[in-house]
């Protein structure tokens, strides 16, 4: 049997997080925003259960291993999410005003932001992740919260 | 492993990519000002000075000019490579880059050898410049991805347009010497030149921008493995065999074995896009998702057009076919796909650097509203410009098979267009330099 590994298990939320923003952006579109609304929120949970999952069990033992707390790639991945959390915030503020254009706008930003950190994650940090700390990958796979991120995401 | 050595952060100054950005509008103007100005008589023969000099327009100044701040944008945030001392270098390469493309374009069109011979010496180092650094950081690389790959062959490639490029920009002005052990004729040398531009470096290098860039504007699907994996070496390995082969025979079989060895993968690159481009996640209206369907269309009729000269031979006789190919694969397939690129680059730069500058400096409760990518350029004049160009495109097609008056009605057509696209990208600009100084520090 195959065993998982840290890039496929991030990077599978990844692309469910991508369909999320999608259908929460084509709502927004068609000025449906009682869909919009919850498609949005549901969108953010993941988003942030999967920082969730990075930021407190990922990242810190990647930091473990390389000694890289405090100026690594992991710092800048903290930073960028840092980033899409303030996007986040102006596009719920967005949905509350029900302005398309501006909602539209923060979209386009975002997804820009979060595809192309997500690339870095996928391409560099998950690979690395799993060769460096190839002997706990079960254990730290295990240690994550991953029943929130689905009955998030499915909602 | 060194983690040390792999910092994500690497976005380079915004000066460094920007700089090749924005220059390349204004060399679209320029190049549509030859246009408007050389009217019909310019596709007379490929031959024409005035042809060279409005090709290398826009080879140089528009394409090469995108491609080098891709290469210094891209490396960094997905590699993991640092250029060394990026603001310098982009500086250099680019006062280079540009005064031999106006030294060219000027020695070109008065005929004037002493502008061509300088033309030649400013290229030459801000080629060999940037196919030394880029070529250092490229080898460093540890994680290879396919567009590192692509980036990789679209090097080698450059290297051998510049090479066999000099070698007729010194023929023409007849240089005592050439960096080819060769004697070739101008003919051969061209058509040589031409083919690892167009096909090695500029192609390439789309494909390799393509597998990372589509999936990441639209949410489609990954491009397959197979086709990342392959597509690139196959083009660059045919590329060479057809090369050792036309230097002994032009007209052997096995030129057009090479013509489908070369074209099938384009095509097939061409028709996986658009097919990853209809089952995208994001179903919106967007200026981006225009220019690259145009891109690929337009690269598929070029490919067609290629593989109807087998067939009636008459074709590659008509003075005419060769030069609207070209125009296809240039005005049709490249152009497009890179300004459908850079409405979405230039703008999300812009906001990244002043995202970042605000989160550094300032504390939240300070913090300064900034505009979103739309607000930065506006979409409803992205797509007024997508469809000035678009009407250029018809007109200049139109002009190949009917110069007058055609060629001039693209020709201003085109100066509207590269003058909305100049508007965009400057405005942008301006935006970001109106906003940045209330970012730079707390207030007390």
């Amino acid at each position: 049997m195959n065993q998982k590994t840290i890039t496929a298990t991030f990077s599978q939320q990844h692309s469910h997080c991508d369909s999320l923003f999608a259908q929460a952006e084509f709502e927004v579109d068609k000025n449906h925003w009682e869909t919009a609304t919850t498609g949005l929120t549901t969108f953010i949970n993941s988003m942030e259960c999967h920082f969730t999952n990075e930021e407190q069990i990922l990242f810190p033992r990647f930091e473990q291993c390389t000694g890289s707390a405090t100026a690594g790639p992991t710092q800048v991945m903290r930073f960028e999410h840092q980033q899409m959390r303030q996007l986040f915030q102006e596009m719920q503020a967005s949905v509350v005003q029900q302005d398309r254009d501006q909602y539209l706008g923060l979209s386009e930003t975002l997804l820009m932001l979060m595809r192309q950190h997500n690339a870095k994650e996928e391409q560099i940090l998950y690979p690395m992740s799993d060769q460096m700390l190839a002997d706990e990958v079960t254990t730290i796979l295990e240690s994550l919260d991953l029943t929130t991120f689905d009955k998030l995401s499915n909602l | 492993m060194n983690v040390t050595q792999l910092s994500l952060q690497q976005t380079p100054p915004l000066s460094v990519p920007l700089r090749f950005f924005l220059t390349a509008p204004l060399f679209g103007l320029l190049a549509s000002g030859l246009l408007l100005y050389q009217g019909p008589s310019l596709f007379a023969s490929r031959w024409h000075f005035a042809i060279l000099a409005l090709t290398h327009t826009v080879t140089l100044g528009i394409i090469t000019m995108v491609m080098i701040g891709a290469f210094l944008q891209i490396l960094p945030v997905l590699a993991g490579i640092q250029i060394p001392r990026p603001r310098l270098v982009s500086t250099i390469l680019h006062l280079l880059l540009s005064l031999g493309i106006i030294m060219l374009i000027g020695g070109l069109l008065i005929a004037y050898p002493l502008l061509i011979h300088w033309a030649l010496l400013f290229l030459s180092l801000s080629f060999l410049l940037f196919i030394a650094i880029v070529g250092y950081c490229l080898f460093q690389v540890k994680t290879i991805t396919p567009i590192i790959i692509a980036m990789r062959l679209a090097l080698i490639a450059l290297t051998v347009t510049i090479i066999l490029g000099v070698d007729v920009g010194g023929a023409i002005i007849s240089w005592p010497f050439t960096l080819l052990p060769l004697k070739l004729s101008p003919l051969k040398l061209t058509n040589l030149h031409l083919a690892w531009g167009l096909i090695g470096w500029i192609a390439l290098l789309i494909i390799g921008v393509a597998y990372q860039m589509v999936p990441m504007f639209q949410i489609t699907p990954p491009y397959p493995t197979l086709l990342t994996r392959w597509l690139a070496p196959v083009i660059l390995t045919t590329l060479l065999i057809w090369t050792l082969l036309y230097i002994n025979d032009e007209n052997s079989p096995v030129t057009l074995l090479s013509t489908i060895l070369i074209g099938i993968p384009l095509g097939v690159f061409a028709i996986t896009t658009l097919y990853l481009q209809a089952k995208r996640l994001r179903k919106l209206a967007d200026v981006t998702l225009n220019y690259w369907r145009v891109g690929m269309v337009g690269l598929l009729i070029t490919i067609i057009g290629w593989f109807l000269i087998p067939f009636y031979p008459s074709l590659a006789n008509s003075p005419f076919y060769d030069i609207l190919l070209i125009v296809l694969f240039i005005a049709g397939f490249i152009l497009p796909v890179m300004q459908g690129m850079l409405y979405k680059i230039v703008p999300f730069l812009l906001w990244l650097h002043l995202q970042n500058q605000q989160l550094a400096n300032l504390p939240a409760s300070q913090a300064v509203k900034i505009p979103n990518m739309k607000q930065i350029i506006s979409e409803s004049w992205a797509y007024r410009q997508f469809w000035l160009y678009l009407t250029g495109l018809g007109f200049l097609i139109g002009g190949i098979l009917q110069p007058y008056p055609f060629i001039q009605v693209a020709g201003l057509i085109f100066i509207c267009s590269f003058l909305l696209l100049s508007y965009n990208f400057y405005h942008a600009l301006k935006l970001y330099i109106v906003i940045k100084p209330q970012l730079s520090q707390p207030k007390s």
